[in-house]
């Protein structure tokens, strides 16, 4: 029954791009501007997503936010941009918000204008339908009541039509009249428990649409087959008029796929599987110890719409096979959930990863620049570093609890085919461009959706080796 | 006119009460309210609390909640009222009835906004009419003009002579802002692409005849649904001309079709010849039964109005009603330009056994419908309170 719930569920079905981890995070330039970009997408669709803009310099004067579709056939013309609102604390930060009417994926174009002349930038975002909820008690107290005067306030008006309404002035109602009150009261209540029936299917009605609408992650079925090689077949549980045969290459893979050790998350991979002819994926394992593991396979779809799929698996010990490619993996001590931060990692040859942690305190839903550095045995700034897959670096923010996973680049938590989808003028929209050698610190824009304990893995390259940092950290 | 049998009680005061002018303003509102808001969302698309538009809405039901509280309350506490002896009686209140189904309007009106928030809130904003808290919305709206209707008709069928004329005129005009209320609700079913189906007359005669039979019977004017039929057609023809005088620019995103102004309701249905028809064959079957004279009416209204309206819609989907006056050049700002309706292309009309099932479906709409009209007439007659 949806029009009596007092008691009533309310879940948020958090799975999407990434998992658990909805927010849009982006550090890019508009032109001479730097900016830092936090986009939360709606939780409905048609539904707000608001906006939040830090820029690193104090020359902007103004900046307007629009929403376009992204990678949509269709020709589209730009509603009027709305104007970004400036702190008045913090002059370099604003704030907005804009109607994302659709499912599927778009973008907000964001227009500075400032003291170093007018630029634009374009950040990709999902709407996808995600909160599945019932009627809040609050909302029932009300509507409950009103809606039976509003029925009972019917019936009776029915009855005094008939009783009242045709008596001249001054006279009052016969037996008679009574009568054909009662019956007609009777059948107007009859006719309005139907209205009810009718009105209450129509809500189930809607709620079905709505349903079918709310975003159905794609599944993960894995196999291991010939000891070493496991097969991953992506299923569709049915969503809108999603294909999986539509993906574009994220730094050169159609999926990204980290394998993690449960329930430690001691030991990490990064692999890269390769699509076979059947369409489905295949990666030939490195060696493993036995262990129950966690799948996250990134993968993007031709709209820019980007997805994890995930899974579970039980493993044998596999002897494996060298990692090759852009295939990488690390391990660390054992995940505590009780007061850990973990700030440096050792790394093999001396070499370690520091966390440049600014913040003491680490709160949800509040956007952070993660600063890493690679060391080498004197302490010093690592030598000879390297972009892997175009980029300073990578990482995932995964929860204790693995409701939680983000796979973030330098640029924010932003697949790159959407990136190059929303700037097609940018040559280098989807990967780093070093005017010299490439730094041994990287940063990483991004916020943990909910408090918990959380540990994080990041990978950088030097000298031709992916190295893997593993940190922990506790958020409130 | 007929005379009416009736018992004057209003005799000293010849004057139009305040609260019946304060009803018929608050259909007024309600209906410049929701065409304004509709043309809002088809051309900017985003809107708050406090538009123009939803401002005209809630004075239809500051006005409703004023004229009808001040009734019920005056009634029922004032043992001097002149109108405690013609009122009825709901929970111990007494007032006009006409006065409490407006205030029912008024308490549906009232739910439907914390219910439509709710609905927005859980599954997303709606963009389209019919959806359950609007529908609430509607009932409401609807109430405030059917106890508008009641109220005046209390009033009229008391009186006599000049002041029963005026009356008239009020009831007439409420009428026809009832057929656009209703007409409200049937835009989605009505827009000019299903006009070469036969469900769209099945739709329009089950909105539009009861309310030309019921006004035409209560109201005993000979040209009551022409004239019914003729507030509608100049309400919505006005609102079409004047809306798109002023600018507009979407503020939504994804936006298919560019404009520059407020995208009109299409130009308004061909309902005032039927009406007239109807108008010609009541004054000369007044002396029949209700079965006969809905025999008669309802498949006389469904023919004449598809003869017409079936061409009409053919001419709107040419190049010469592409103008401000004819209205087929505006589009919402979501129309996409393949679609049928910017292709100015038809849905094809039913084919075979659907056709006939559509057709016998409509014709037996329009019989129940006119039998209802007619007999809801009827009673409204006869209403003193």
């Amino acid at each position: 029954m949806r029009l009596l719930p007092i008691t009533l569920l309310a879940a948020v079905l958090s799975l999407q791009a990434h998992v658990g981890s909805p927010d849009v995070f982006f550090k890019g330039s508009a032109g001479p501007y730097s900016l830092l970009v936090t986009i939360r997408p709606p939780q409905v669709v048609p539904g707000v997503a608001e906006i939040e803009i830090r820029s690193e310099s104090t020359d902007i004067h103004q900046i307007r936010v629009v929403p376009l579709r992204l990678g949509y056939p269709e020709a589209q013309f730009a509603p009027v941009p709305d104007l970004a609102q400036p702190s008045k604390d913090d002059p370099q930060f604003f704030t907005g918000a804009l109607w994302l009417m659709t499912s599927g994926s778009w973008q907000v174009r964001i227009d500075v204008d400032g003291a170093r002349g007018p630029s634009r930038l374009s950040v990709p975002v999902p709407a996808v339908a995600t909160r599945v909820t019932g009627m809040q008690k609050a909302i029932a107290i009300v509507l409950i009541p009103l809606g039976l005067v509003l029925c009972i306030g019917l019936v009776s008006i029915v009855g005094a039509a008939v009783r009242d309404a045709m008596l001249e002035p001054g006279k009052q109602p016969d037996a008679a009249l009574r009568r054909r009150a009662r019956i007609a009261m009777a059948v107007t209540a009859a006719i309005v428990i139907g209205a009810l029936w009718f009105g209450n299917n129509w809500w189930g009605s809607a709620a079905g649409s709505y349903a079918r609408i709310v975003f159905k992650p794609l599944r993960l079925k894995t196999t291991l087959q010939l000891g070493d090689r496991l097969k991953l077949e992506l299923e569709d549980p049915g969503w809108l008029n999603r294909t999986t045969g539509d993906l574009l290459p994220d730094h050169g893979h159609l999926m990204h796929l980290y394998v993690i050790r449960i329930p430690d998350m001691d030991l990490v991979w990064h692999l890269h599987p390769e699509r076979n002819a059947d369409e489905d994926f295949e990666q030939r394992l490195p060696a493993m110890p036995a262990g129950r593991y966690t799948l996250f396979g990134d993968i993007v779809h031709s709209d820019g719409l980007a997805e994890t799929a995930t899974a579970e698996i039980d493993l044998p010990q596999i002897a494996g096979n060298p990692l090759t490619g852009d295939d990488a993996g690390g391990s660390g001590p054992p995940l505590a959930k009780r007061g850990l931060t973990r700030l440096v990692d050792a790394l093999p040859a001396g070499y370690k990863m520091v966390w440049d942690r600014a913040d003491a305190k680490l709160s949800a839903k509040q956007p952070y620049e993660f600063k890493f550095r690679l060391e080498d045995d004197q302490g010093e700034h690592a030598e000879g570093v390297e972009l892997y897959m175009g980029m300073l670096g990578h990482a995932a923010f995964v929860s204790a609890d693995r409701t939680v996973f983000a796979h973030v680049h330098p640029s924010g938590s932003v697949p790159m085919p959407a990136l190059e989808l929303a700037q097609p003028d940018n040559p280098h929209a989807g990967h780093m461009m070093m005017q010299s050698g490439p730094p041994a610190a990287v940063s990483f824009p991004y916020g943990f959706p909910k408090p918990g304990f959380y540990r994080i893995f990041v990978q950088m390259k030097r000298a031709g080796q992916i190295v893997t940092g593993i940190f922990d950290a506790q958020v409130e | 006119m007929p005379s009416v049998a009736h018992t004057p009680v209003t005799t000293d005061e010849e004057r139009v009460p305040w609260y019946v002018w304060c009803s018929a303003a608050a259909v007024t509102f309600a209906m410049v309210g929701v065409h304004w808001d509709i043309s809002w969302h088809r051309s900017i698309g985003r809107d708050t609390f406090w538009t123009p538009a939803h401002i005209a809405i809630h004075v239809c039901g500051i006005l409703a909640g004023i004229s009808c509280g001040y009734l019920v309350l005056s009634t029922t506490f004032d043992p001097r009222s002149a109108l405690r002896e013609c009122s009825v009686t709901i929970w111990g209140f007494r007032g006009a009835l006409g006065a409490f189904i407006a205030a029912w309007g008024g308490i549906a009106m009232l739910t439907s906004a914390p219910f439509d928030n709710w609905w927005h809130d859980t599954y997303g904003l709606d963009v389209k009419i019919l959806s359950p808290p609007h529908m609430v919305l509607a009932l409401g709206v609807l109430a405030v003009h059917v106890g508008a209707l009641i109220l005046i008709l209390g009033e009229m069928n008391r009186t006599s002579g000049a002041l029963r004329n005026r009356l008239l005129t009020l009831f007439l005009y409420v009428g026809g802002m009832t057929l656009v209320c209703l007409s409200v609700l049937q835009m989605e079913l009505s827009f000019r692409l299903l006009q070469h189906q036969a469900h769209f007359y099945a739709v329009v005669t089950m909105v539009t005849l009861p309310v030309l039979a019921g006004v035409a019977r209560a109201s005993r004017f000979r040209w009551a649904a022409t004239s019914v039929a003729g507030v509608y057609t100049v309400f919505l023809f006005l609102m079409g001309r004047i809306l798109p005088l002023f600018p507009a620019e979407p503020k939504l995103g994804p936006v298919y079709h560019q404009l520059h102004e407020f995208t009109p309701p299409e130009f308004p249905l061909l309902l005032v010849i039927p009406a007239f028809v109807l108008d010609l064959i009541w004054q000369r079957t007044e002396s029949w039964g209700t079965t006969r004279q809905s025999l008669i009416s309802g498949p006389l209204f469904l023919v004449v109005f598809a003869a017409v309206q079936w061409p009409f819609a053919d001419f709107l989907a040419s190049p010469l009603a592409r103008n401000w006056f004819f209205g087929a050049k505006y589009f919402a700002y979501i129309t996409r330009p393949g679609s049928l309706m910017a292709r100015y292309g038809f849905v094809a009309t039913e084919q075979g056994a659907d056709l006939w099932r559509q057709v016998g479906l409509a014709l037996v709409i329009a019989i129940t419908t006119g039998w209802l009209g007619i007999n809801w007439g009827n009673w409204m007659r006869r209403i003193r309170r």
